[in-house]
């Protein structure tokens, strides 16, 4: 009986998700597989590959090194601070109010893009920010003496940082959410650290979250441009930044190119991806 | 010649529309041609022409200006795209044509780029929301003439407007024109930059930007063009001019940041690469900053911008009627107000309509006479070899 | 082990650092916004002033407003009983999806509508040329890996085929457990990723800019590139206004105290 009922009902279960389906493949495979063709196209109409086998030549080829240095690095870092700025507002002993107020600035935050975040950095640490002229009056110490500068890679890390935290404090929350008092008391009571705790059990529970949240966070970053435009005035070479130059500028012109590059971004996500689900299903083992 | 035409037309039409026998014929024929005397004059013209066109004309010296406001305001809006307040004074423009002949416009994506320009007239055809005119950089002028985009149409000034500025068949036509300039945040640099290899002193460290990268931005594109004719290089040749900001960049002076309002007014970018009408609309706009403008006198690079007109636009008479206006010289007047050229200048200054205050408001027009322009083939040529060497020599 | 009555040390510590982080850049943008144009130096409110006197200031932030609650809703309604059928049933269907997620972050904005306006240019006004049509179909596709995560964290953490056969088992119907079982279990993770969806949108630009729409992110993008101090005060008002919308969105999906807590 048991059997019947889920052979006859599995292609029925999948007419659960036929509605996101169909507008997913509507609204976003439609236009995007004309995007994918398009890179393969040449202005007569015919198929080509040299759109693609330029992004192997200079300057693409770096363009796709910084990108994807910078997002793993951004993913990292907002990974790994988040969870413990998260874990420090939701942690028994912290006020609830500190809950609230870091999750809804979350919200507000892990939006936060563009020129007005470029101009707050500016600010802060221009030549002339605010944390520059205290560290150069008041410590005597001037970062840009030193090497330092916010106008380059460093510095988008730096700025990318302002909305991959909170992107990662609202994503990991629910997570932090589920792991449960009783297991710390039990582990406590069996004698353990707080550190043989998080060792044995805490991050491995946590560690399929985490993992979905990097992903996340390293397409959130891949994806940037309009910050990075800003603060380094296209100096630093990044993917969807040159996708911009050639598609939406005053000055080059080449769609085909600008589609071609797109492709590059579907692929190095590709491989993440392929990445992500093994190790995906490695990390959940123990759940099933 | 036109009215001819137009009559004969208009003969033609009337003969689709009833069954006429030869005899009728004849007789009509005797009219027509008798009456052409009569009808070729303007009361009479005026009234066939009303009943025979739906369509604009070709020409705007084919209506008088009465019969274009008719027609424009019939339509009552105006679509523009891309076209912020304080670009050359296109803010007052706007208002002063609204003012004038009562047609509201409605003005899209403020900073939109020649582009999206384009792309908004690929993508909205058809749609009453589509830009009806257009005012891009000459590459996307061009590339958007040829692919059909744009209407022919001669303002009754076209002829007057420099050959080098127009396309001849009538798709676009320049508008205003610029040189890439300094504006310099006099608060923070008391010192001003005359010339290129001025910018490479040491005490402008980390104070000089450009307006983007010269991969997207034209501003940035005609600095690369000018320090390439201050050091060695040419219109057909940009690569001392990438050398140049690569000097600059290992010299500590360059800082890759893009210039915005707020870095020139804060002085983190005191010294700006930039065109010179926008410079100068800054140093009124931010009293502040004390903002001057120079023009380097070893490399005068200009750059003109083009009116086109969109060819499937919801409003064409309010169009054609807007680029009327423009090519007027009360349109030209109020370009030079905002400090860039108007492509009719010359022929304004010939005949003595232009206020001293405005010029005087401009820096000499000895340097201005320097200027250089690059031709289509320049341009493209510069665009390929910035692509692949400014991120190698400048990038990072 | 006694639940701790005060903030742990270690938590102060990362707080601080955290609000350092964030705040400074807020204060020295602050401090920008309140100097004169006149003189460059402080202390004046016209900069406000002049944004908030501004038709289009208001005429923009009620559009993205309206936008945003339009698009959390029809994400939230497409995406929660997917998510939940697809861990109930389909979880093979978890790394599809899963994928499927990362596909907007790799088809930049500027990309996806050119060949959205281009495939729905034929269709009809009130859906093309209205921003609360094309504009919303296209902000649920921008919502949707984050919403996804959110919601696919989420179901992570609760236990979807006890509560589900707990339900059924007691006799209710499908939708009065997705709707009163699990939806109330998802709740937070369902606000973070509608705290995601409205910062979005909120914030914008490419799409709206080239299918020529009137929203907030433009207004501010064009106060940008050319006002200097207004320029940062609309930064800081945008922040503030975004920031209550969340609160209210807070208030407004707290309704009952959520169930337990977990490490409390």
């Amino acid at each position: 009986m048991e059997t019947g009922r889920t052979r006859r009902r599995l292609p029925l279960a999948y007419l659960g998700v036929l509605p996101f389906f169909l507008y997913a493949t509507a609204f976003l495979f439609w236009p995007a597989a004309k995007v994918m063709f398009g890179a393969f196209q040449d202005d007569a109409g015919g198929l080509t590959l040299d759109h693609v086998q330029k992004l192997f030549d200079e300057p693409y080829r770096t363009a796709f090194k910084n990108s994807i240095e910078v997002s793993l690095v951004t993913a990292g870092l907002g990974a790994v601070f988040g969870l413990l700025l998260a874990y420090a507002a939701i942690r028994e002993g912290t006020p609830r109010f500190v809950r609230a107020g870091l999750t809804t600035f979350s919200g507000v935050a892990a939006n936060f893009a563009g020129i007005p975040l470029a101009a707050a950095f500016i600010a802060t640490l221009g030549t002339i920010g605010v944390v520059t002229q205290f560290m150069t009056e008041q410590l005597g110490f001037n970062p840009y003496d030193h090497g330092f500068s916010v106008f380059s890679k460093t510095g988008i890390e730096i700025v990318y940082l302002y909305f991959q935290i909170p992107l990662m404090i609202l994503v990991i929350a629910p997570a932090i959410d589920g792991l449960r008092r009783e297991w710390r008391e039990a582990a406590s009571s069996l004698g353990a650290s707080s550190w043989q705790f998080w060792r044995h059990v805490g991050i491995p529970i946590m560690t399929p979250s985490i993992l979905s949240a990097f992903v996340l966070l390293f397409g959130n970053s891949f994806s940037a441009y309009a910050t990075a435009y800003g603060l380094t005035g296209g100096s630093v070479g990044l993917v969807p930044i040159t996708i911009g130059f050639y598609l939406s500028g005053n000055v080059l012109d080449d769609p085909h190119l600008g589609q071609a590059l797109a492709f590059g971004m579907l692929v190095v996500l590709a491989l993440m991806m392929l990445l992500y689900i093994p190790l995906q299903r490695r990390a959940s083992r123990w759940s099933r | 010649m036109e009215d001819f035409q137009e009559q004969e037309y208009e003969f033609l039409r009337r003969l689709e529309e009833e069954k006429l026998d030869r005899r009728k014929l004849l007789r009509r024929g005797l009219v027509a041609g008798a009456g052409l005397t009569i009808l070729s004059m303007p009361a009479g013209a005026l009234a066939a022409r009303r009943k025979a066109l739906a369509n604009p004309p070709l020409r705007g010296g084919a209506l008088s200006l009465k019969e274009w406001v008719a027609q424009a305001k019939k339509e009552g809006t105006l679509n523009t795209i891309a076209l912020p307040p304080d670009w050359a004074n296109y803010g007052e423009i706007m208002s002063t044509f609204t003012k004038k002949y009562g047609i509201k416009i409605s003005n899209d994506n403020p900073d939109g780029s020649s582009a999206q320009e384009n792309q908004a007239v690929r993508s909205l055809k058809g749609d009453p929301r589509a830009p009806d005119v257009l005012d891009v950089s000459p590459s996307f002028a061009q590339a958007g003439a040829n692919e059909g985009l744009y209407a022919k149409f001669f303002t009754k000034n076209f002829a007057k407007v420099p050959r080098a500025m127009k396309d001849g068949r009538g798709f676009w036509v320049a508008d205003y024109w610029g040189v890439t300039s300094f504006g310099v945040n006099t608060a923070v640099v008391s010192n001003i930059p005359k010339t290129w290899q001025d910018l490479l002193k040491p005490e402008y460290k980390n104070k000089v930007a450009l307006n983007g990268s010269p991969l997207t931005s034209g501003s940035a594109q005609a600095g690369v063009f000018a320090a390439a004719l201050a050091n060695g290089g040419s219109l057909a040749n940009v690569g001392p001019g990438i050398d140049f900001f690569a000097k600059l960049k290992s010299a500590g002076n360059f800082i890759p940041v893009q210039a915005t309002p707020q870095t020139i007014a804060s002085g983190q970018t005191p010294i700006t690469i930039d065109w010179d009408y926008l410079n100068l609309a800054y140093g009124k706009e931010f009293p502040a900053a004390k903002i001057k403008t120079s023009i380097p006198s070893d490399g005068v690079y200009g750059a003109y911008y083009c009116q086109a007109i969109n060819a499937t636009g919801p409003h064409p008479w309010a169009a054609r009627l807007w680029q009327e206006f423009l090519y007027s010289d009360q349109g030209q007047l109020l370009w030079l107000k905002g400090y860039s050229h108007p492509a009719l200048f010359t022929d304004m200054t010939r005949r003595k309509v232009v206020p001293k205050a405005l010029t005087a408001a401009l820096p000499s027009a000895a340097v201005y006479s320097k200027v250089k322009f690059a031709s289509p083939s320049q341009n493209t040529k510069a665009k390929e070899t910035v692509a692949t060497d400014w991120p190698k020599k400048v990038g990072s | 082990m006694t639940p701790r009555r005060f903030i742990a040390p270690s938590a102060v510590l990362w707080l601080l650092l955290g609000a350092a982080y964030f705040l400074i850049p807020l204060i020295a943008t602050l401090i920008f916004s309140l100097r004169s144009n006149q003189t460059g130096t402080c202390c004046t409110l016209e900069n406000y002033g002049t944004i908030i006197h501004d038709p289009q200031f208001l005429k923009t932030i009620k559009t993205s407003f309206i936008l945003s609650l339009e698009t959390i809703f029809l994400t939230l309604v497409l995406l929660v009983p997917t998510v939940y059928w697809v861990h109930l049933k389909l979880p093979r269907l978890r790394s599809v999806i899963g994928f499927m997620a990362l596909v907007p972050f790799v088809i930049p904005p500027i990309i996806l509508v050119v060949g959205l306006l281009d495939v729905y240019k034929g269709t009809p006004t009130w859906f093309y040329a209205e921003p609360y049509g094309f504009l919303v179909a296209a902000y649920v596709i921008l919502a949707f890996p984050y919403m996804y995560f959110s919601l696919d964290t989420g179901f992570r953490s609760i236990d979807v085929h006890t509560l589900t056969e707990a339900s059924q088992s007691l006799g209710a119907h499908w939708t009065t457990t997705l709707v009163r079982v699990i939806l109330p279990n998802i709740k937070s993770a369902a606000l973070a990723g509608s705290f995601l969806t409205l910062a979005i949108v909120m914030g914008e630009f490419t799409i709206a800019s080239l299918a020529v729409f009137d929203t907030f992110p433009i207004y501010i993008q064009y106060i940008n590139q050319n006002k200097a101090y207004p320029a940062a005060s609309v930064t800081l008002l945008a922040f503030a206004i975004t920031w209550a919308a969340m609160v209210a969105l807070l208030a407004a999906g707290r309704g009952r105290a959520p169930a337990a807590q977990g490490a409390r």
